[in-house]
């Protein structure tokens, strides 16, 4: 069980997708409104694959490709990942 | 799936059933549409001109295509059709392009492309629905295109809106449509919901009879560089009712069924262009038999011999890749995302600098109409549509780059090579696995065999140590590569990525191909072709791909040129084709 996986909030999760979203956009993120959907943003649709992959490698955790389509927000994709970390650490506890 | 890498070099397995039907296949089409430099032929390079001079499609070419029945071959076999694998598709549709790329679009291509969403997708019944169209002469129009979002589709607005009692109601507009104005049906691209994102559009199989007439009509045609003959209109819908079960697949799963279906398509159509490029270097071989100058022919000067040994060069690699791609639909569907990009990337790429290669030697002729060499220049003006059509290069590159970083970290020098059986030419495949196929995976066993082949490759002849010197650096290059793409920051994931991001996935593209082209080799090393078996061939072009990524690779033991230059002139001779397959043609 990666460490990594726990410990997170839905705040802490919405930070780490605000700033990282925000350097694929090449905006603040300030800019980004966590209940707007990424796509608003310009985020296309191959590069939501692109945040699966960021995901995997800063939590260990691999993530469906189109996570970011099914969850398009960053608070719903926040979410998703609190509840697939909880759903990872029980099954492997 | 992976049956683990065989043992290099296993010869070819003796011809089966499909290998059996392929040739037969190949060998039928050739001989119907006869003889491309017999005038008194309705299907001659002088007779295509002409119906593209008037912007028709041969009604001859469509008479023979109609004859064989080439609808069938985009029919699985399971729904009475000849569709058993994706390779042997290509090589039955090359014969096409060799002569004629809009023939190739015009009559079939598009209507493959359709039916890849229903066979994926569709339900039995309208999976029957469409082989009964395609197998009585039918065309399906593949409508994902609107003006206004070109590759950005996931904003196109074209809607399929519910319908109050049920069913759904279609409106908007599909421009530049392949065959809108006759097709029997129409695979359509639809909105489904508003809101924006990858899950807003739906696939909707509409059949043209049965529809409210009063509601669409075809727009005006549009007249086109290349492709002349092609009927490129579009549709336009004001509610047309269309019943529920006209949807592909669930509602909201349009974007990725149709990066599914560009998997196969885009592996697929650059494989069979590569015949039109097949034909001009012929033709252009032949003119520089023909021409003296100097008292010598234009054969005799060097930069023309090698220009045309060159162009040689680049089928072969582009065969390799396009065959690496389309038998990796059925051997490795998790990692078919980045080949299909690869190839559609960079097959119509190279072939567009052979073509421009190749119209230097062949010089003032190359801009006459008519005659002799005039197919070289309609060649010249419809194989840009490959690159076009279905995605522009950047955009293939931008489907590889989001995956650059993950195939880095997970992947490079980790996987194992891929199995031998993808390389092997005339090797028998299992089904196509329509539901298998991964939108990104992380996964690469192709870059894989070249890192195996530097260690396995055999270095006894000068030409088998000019191989291995260059695979060598290839292998350093893919280093290059995978530190480049893990130091790639964020913003560089993504389609507004740096240029020089794009000169990764375009080093990459180049990379994959210089693994096919070892891998073939490797199987083909004990097989009969006596060429292929040869490592002249690879050494060429392995030092080719290398220049291409500005590499200094050391000149080749002499004997390679004259190899070559001899295999250029036997398969003009004995009328063979140029590349992997040496497919005996009509002329
Ligand atoms: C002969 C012909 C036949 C056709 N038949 C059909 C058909 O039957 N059915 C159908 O649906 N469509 C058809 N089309 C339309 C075709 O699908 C579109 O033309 C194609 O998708 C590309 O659109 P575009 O050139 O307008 O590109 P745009 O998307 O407008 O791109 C313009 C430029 O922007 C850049 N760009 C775009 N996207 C990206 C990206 N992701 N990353 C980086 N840069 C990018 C590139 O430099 C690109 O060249 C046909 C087109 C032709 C020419």
């Amino acid at each position: 069980m990666p460490a990594s996986l726990t410990g997170h909030t839905r705040e802490s999760l919405t930070t780490w997708l605000t700033e990282r979203i925000a350097l694929y956009l090449k905006r603040q993120p300030s800019e980004i409104d966590a209940a707007v959907p990424l796509a608003e943003y310009g985020l296309d649709s191959v590069a939501a694959f692109g945040l699966c992959g960021d995901i995997e490698e800063d939590f260990d955790f691999v993530l469906e490709p189109t996570a970011a389509w099914d969850y398009p927000t960053v608070h719903a994709l926040a979410d998703h990942l609190i509840a697939e970390f909880a759903a990872a650490e029980g099954g492997a506890s | 799936m992976l049956t683990g890498s065989l043992p290099q070099g296993a010869p070819e397995a003796p011809a089966t059933g499909q290998e059996t039907r392929v040739t037969a296949r190949v060998a039928e089409l050739e001989k119907r549409l006869g003889d491309p430099t017999d005038e008194k032929n309705p299907v001659s390079y002088a007779r295509l001109l002409e119906a593209d001079e008037a912007g028709e499609i041969s009604e001859a070419g469509e008479r023979v295509l109609d004859e064989a029945v080439l609808n069938a071959d985009f029919v699985p076999r399971e729904h009475g059709g000849r569709l058993e694998r994706i390779d042997t598709l290509v090589r039955v549709m090359r014969q096409v392009f060799r002569r004629d790329v809009t023939l190739g679009l015009g009559y079939g291509v598009t209507s493959f492309m359709a039916g890849v969403n229903v066979w994926t997708a569709g339900s039995a019944e309208q999976r029957e629905r469409l082989a009964r169209i395609l197998l009585d002469g039918g065309k399906v129009s593949v409508a994902y295109h609107e003006l206004a979002h070109g590759n950005d589709f996931v904003r196109n607005e074209f809607a399929a809106k519910d319908a109050p009692g049920g069913g759904y109601l279609l409106s908007g507009e599909k421009q530049v449509i392949n065959n809108a104005d006759r097709a029997a049906a129409w695979v359509l691209f639809s909105r489904t919901s508003q809101a924006p994102g990858s899950r807003s559009h739906s696939v909707v199989f509409a059949e043209r009879a049965g529809l409210d007439a009063g509601s669409y009509r075809v727009l005006p045609r549009y007249d086109a560089v290349g492709v002349r003959g092609c009927h490129l209109s579009g549709l336009h819908f004001d509610d047309t009712p269309v019943p529920a079960d006209a949807l592909v697949g669930k509602t909201g799963m349009g974007v990725e069924l149709a990066l599914r279906a560009f998997q196969i398509t885009r592996s697929a159509v650059p494989g069979m262009a590569l015949g039109a490029a097949d034909t001009s270097l012929r033709t252009v071989v032949s003119f520089a038999l023909g021409r003296e100058l100097y008292r010598k022919s234009v054969m005799d000067i060097p930069h023309a011999r090698a220009t045309l040994s060159g162009a040689f060069l680049d089928l072969l690699a582009c065969d390799s890749l396009s065959v690496a791609a389309t038998r990796a639909v059925h051997l490795l569907p998790d990692q078919t995302s980045v080949y299909a990009a690869a190839t559609k990337y960079l097959v119509p790429k190279m072939l567009t600098e052979t073509m421009h290669d190749l119209s230097i030697v062949l010089g003032a002729r190359f801009y006459v109409r008519e005659g002799e060499f005039g197919i070289f220049q309609k060649h010249i003006r419809d194989l840009p549509v490959l690159s076009l059509g279905h995605a522009g290069s950047a955009a293939c590159q931008a489907t590889i780059i989001p995956q650059l970083a993950r195939l880095a970290r997970r992947s490079w020098f980790a996987e194992d090579p891929a199995p031998g059986a993808l390389f092997r030419l005339r090797e028998d495949l299992p089904d196509i696995p329509f539901d298998k196929l991964t939108l990104a995976s992380g996964r690469d066993a192709l870059s894989a065999t070249l890192v195996a082949a530097v260690e396995e490759l055999p270095s006894s002849t000068p030409e088998e140590r000019a191989v291995h010197g260059i695979a060598l650096k290839m292998m350093d290059e893919l280093r290059q590569l995978q530190e480049a793409s893990l130091a790639l920051s964020p913003e560089n994931r993504t389609a507004l990525a740096s240029p020089a991001t794009f000169a990764l996935a375009d080093r990459y593209a180049v990379l994959l191909a210089a693994a096919s082209a070892i891998g073939v080799w490797q199987q083909a090393r004990f097989g009969d072709d006596t060429f292929l078996a040869d490592p002249s061939w690879l050494a060429a072009v392995l030092h080719r791909l290398a220049r291409r990524l500005g590499q200094q690779p050391p000149d080749l033991p002499a004997a390679v040129d004259a190899r070559l230059h001899e295999e250029v002139l036997r398969r003009f001779e004995s009328r063979r084709s140029f590349d992997l397959y040496n497919t005996p043609l009509a002329g």
